[in-house]
């Protein structure tokens, strides 16, 4: 009887959730919507992200990101190729939800936005980048890690930051090279993921990547994100493997579970080695777990942190928020500059306009690339490019490429000689 | 009833629960076995015994507050998670705050959830709006929301992290345990053990079971049934403060914490039978080692499935819980 009542409670509750979710869901395509309010007025940016719900620490973030580009521009003296028009942030709350994402574009759209900006998940651009194209209206992504969206052959979907694939692959080439100039080079790596699209995407594009440079790669080991509260069984197996690197693709919190596991196992390993990893790059992380982060390696997209400018920014928002700005928040800041430079240069508040004028964007970026953010006709950026970090004294430092590096790599771990 | 004819019952009902444990024990080891062949390492299959074991503490202690309130009261407490994290949250603002060592925060955390209990049940839950299995449902779930969601914006979405001072590891033939861990699983079976007295040897356990057998008939003797329901409530939920202590350097403290648990834990009081306390301790402990197993036999991926699995043959085979009687 109670075991019915129960399964019947949790059936009625997955029902609520699923309809709860379900009442954000697509609002109509609005061709008629997608005109108004431009001509007069500040020329208004919508910004997607997550505000709320798990991921709200970055989407937070990032809308700050995204406010602080918008006061820079008008600071400047707004769109002058418009006289000076004000540029104004409409904002969006997804809540890392692709149906609320989704409804969030339509209404910004609706209200006037010339361009999106957002969204962390790649789930959720997935949504609004259907919602953009059937518009027409430019969306630039700041975070979205899948390379999915750009196999579609959209015209109106744009992405700074590196995708899933040119990170792996640069982990891959990265470790092959910083391994061989220690004089350790790389016999078998172990990779760890977290099991949905993301952490599997990275490794398999890793496996890709490695084995074109004749790395091998095994075994392969995913765990469940949300349910995970111990991976020591997971480290056991890469030590039982020999493994000589373990790369790690997670969220925030299975990174701290991952360190602590590795702690506790210490398996014989050169490198601890991110790929495109939520936690070994945060400096939240190394102050979470103090010294058991110590060496651990991540390539990942990241703020510049040798560009003056992004050096200011940072310092600025430290300032305001009292936290360090997260390089999700500078994407998102150069996200809008793309938009608004899209603007400037089209010298229209015309969605179609700035799109053309966003494909041909010569922006500058505080973000690390190797060039100004300047869009693949399927609308990559072409000169992202991926950095390897490291965790050196309890700070995060850009170590690799050489011309990008703060400091040098230290190939090696904390707990063997 | 007379003495021998309660020793004949006790008997009685004591020879099939043994029968039921040796027969979960022999599919555990054919299990463990199994998995030996499969991944071909003893260390990793050891090593997943011993995390699968520690972490299974963990589960049946959150559980067993969770199986008191389903089974006395009859209510499905979609709400433990969020008083889990907010008695986590608790924990980590009297450790910031005072510099406390982490399990001394049992003292703050225990009794404020358990007048937290109290109050939900007095306010929400008892009066004719708690009455009806989806107004219940409504309630807690709404519940665990309003909490989620105030946790956030009172503590903001950044994960919080509790530091167990002095925190030691040992290896046990091999695998490795940390203190912390070893810590929760000790704590979740002496609480177990407590609310097992406190229910079969207390006066106020004895009005708990006959409440929980028949609440009309209890009430017809004199006990009081409001007042056991609220009592009962509060401590489950007490348990939960209790488990979130032991937990609490374990994991990340987030607002949204009690989801991590709240599934698993419904599966464990499933799986324990319904009310039944030290069923809960022997479920999470099953359904901890089920969890590693399963990430040896399907290579990592989702553990949960192992979980359902066993937690869907339990259900088709013995709906009322591995340890529960047929009601």
């Amino acid at each position: 009887m109670s075991a019915r009542k129960l399964v019947a409670g949790l059936g009625a509750c997955a029902a609520l959730l699923a309809a709860t979710a379900g009442c954000g869901g697509s609002a109509p395509s609005g061709a008629a919507g997608a005109g108004a309010g431009r001509d007069s007025g500040p020329v208004k940016i919508g910004a997607l992200h997550p505000v709320s719900g798990a991921n709200a620490v970055d989407g937070q973030q990032m809308r700050r990101g995204a406010q602080m580009a918008v006061e820079a521009i008008n600071a400047a003296g707004g769109i002058r190729s418009l006289g000076g028009r004000k540029v104004k942030l409409e904002t969006g709350d997804t809540q890392g939800k692709a149906e609320v994402g989704q409804s969030e574009a339509q209404r910004l759209i609706s209200e006037g936005a010339v361009g999106l900006v957002g969204t962390y998940q790649s789930a959720v651009s997935t949504n609004v980048s259907v919602v953009a194209e059937r518009n027409r209206v430019p969306f630039v992504m700041d975070v979205t890690a899948s390379d999915a969206i750009f196999s579609h052959g959209y015209k109106y979907s744009f992405r700074v930051q590196p995708g899933s694939a040119a990170i792996a692959g640069a982990a891959a080439r990265y470790l092959k090279e910083v391994s061989e100039k220690a004089g350790k080079p790389v016999r078998k790596v172990a990779f760890l993921h977290e099991q949905t699209d993301f952490g599997t995407g990275a490794a398999e594009a890793f496996a890709k990547a490695a084995k074109k440079l004749g790395i091998q790669v095994g075994p392969n080991i995913s765990y469940d994100a949300v349910t995970a509260s111990d991976l020591t069984a997971q480290i056991t197996q890469v030590k039982a493997s020999g493994a000589d690197v373990l790369a790690v693709a997670g969220y925030y919190r299975d990174g701290l579970l991952a360190a602590k596991a590795i702690n506790a196992v210490k398996p014989n390993l050169n490198a601890v080695w991110g790929v495109s990893d939520g936690a070994f790059d945060q400096p939240k992380f190394v102050s979470d777990v103090g010294a058991l982060g110590e060496r651990y390696f991540s390539t990942n997209y990241h703020y510049d942190a040798k560009n003056p400018a992004t050096v200011k920014l940072r310092a600025e928002y430290q300032k305001r928020y009292g936290a360090p700005m997260r390089t999700g928040a500078v994407l998102a800041y150069d996200a809008v500059q793309v938009i608004a430079q899209g603007v400037e240069r089209a010298a229209s508040t015309d969605p179609e306009k700035v799109r053309a004028a966003i494909a041909g964007s010569q922006v500058q970026p505080l973000t690390v690339g190797t060039g100004p953010i300047s869009f693949a006709p399927n609308g990559d950026n072409k000169n992202a490019l991926p950095v390897l970090m490291q965790v050196q004294n309890g700070q995060i430092k850009q170590v690799y490429p050489q011309d990008k590096a703060e400091s040098q790599p230290n190939y090696s771990v904390t707990w063997r000689p | 009833m007379s003495d021998t004819t309660a020793n004949i019952r006790a008997a009685a009902l004591r020879g099939p629960v043994l029968k039921r444990a040796a027969l979960t024990g022999g599919l555990v080891a054919i299990a463990i076995a199994v998995a030996l062949i499969r991944s071909g390492s003893g260390l990793v299959v050891w090593q997943s015994v011993v995390t699968g074991l520690l972490t299974g503490g963990l589960y049946g202690l959150i559980a067993m507050g969770l199986t008191l309130i389903f089974g006395v009261l009859d209510i499905v407490n979609f709400a433990h998670g969020a008083l889990l994290a907010v008695a986590m949250f608790i924990a980590f603002g009297v450790v910031q705050g005072t510099g406390l060592h982490p399990y001394l925060t049992l003292v703050i955390a225990v009794p404020a959830l358990f007048l937290i209990g109290a109050f939900v049940h007095r306010g929400l839950l008892s009066g004719s709006g708690g009455a009806t299995l989806e107004n219940q449902l409504l309630i807690t779930l709404g519940l665990s929301l309003l909490l989620e969601n105030g946790l956030l914006m009172f503590f903001g979405a950044e994960p919080k992290t509790v530091a167990l001072p002095g925190d030691f590891q040992f290896s046990l033939f091999g695998a490795v345990v940390t203190g912390g861990r070893l810590y929760a699983f000790i704590g979740a079976i002496l609480i177990g053990a407590v609310l097992f007295y406190l229910l079969r040897r207390t006066r106020f356990g004895t009005a708990i079971r006959a409440v929980a057998a028949n609440g009309q008939g209890a009430e017809l003797v004199g006990v009081n049934v409001r007042r056991v329901h609220t009592l009962t409530f509060a401590i489950g939920t007490a348990c939960a403060g209790a488990a979130a202590v032991l937990a609490a350097p374990l994991v990340t403290v987030t607002p949204t914490l009690g989801d991590q648990f709240n599934i698993t834990a419904f599966v464990v009081v499933v799986l324990g039978g319904m009310g039944n306390v030290a069923g809960a301790l022997v479920g999470g402990l099953l359904i901890g080692l089920v969890e590693q197993l399963t990430t040896i036999y399907m290579g990592g991926q989702s553990s949960l499935l192992g979980v359902f699995v066993v937690f869907l043959v339990v259900l088709f085979l013995r709906p009322e819980g591995l340890f529960g009687r047929k009601s």
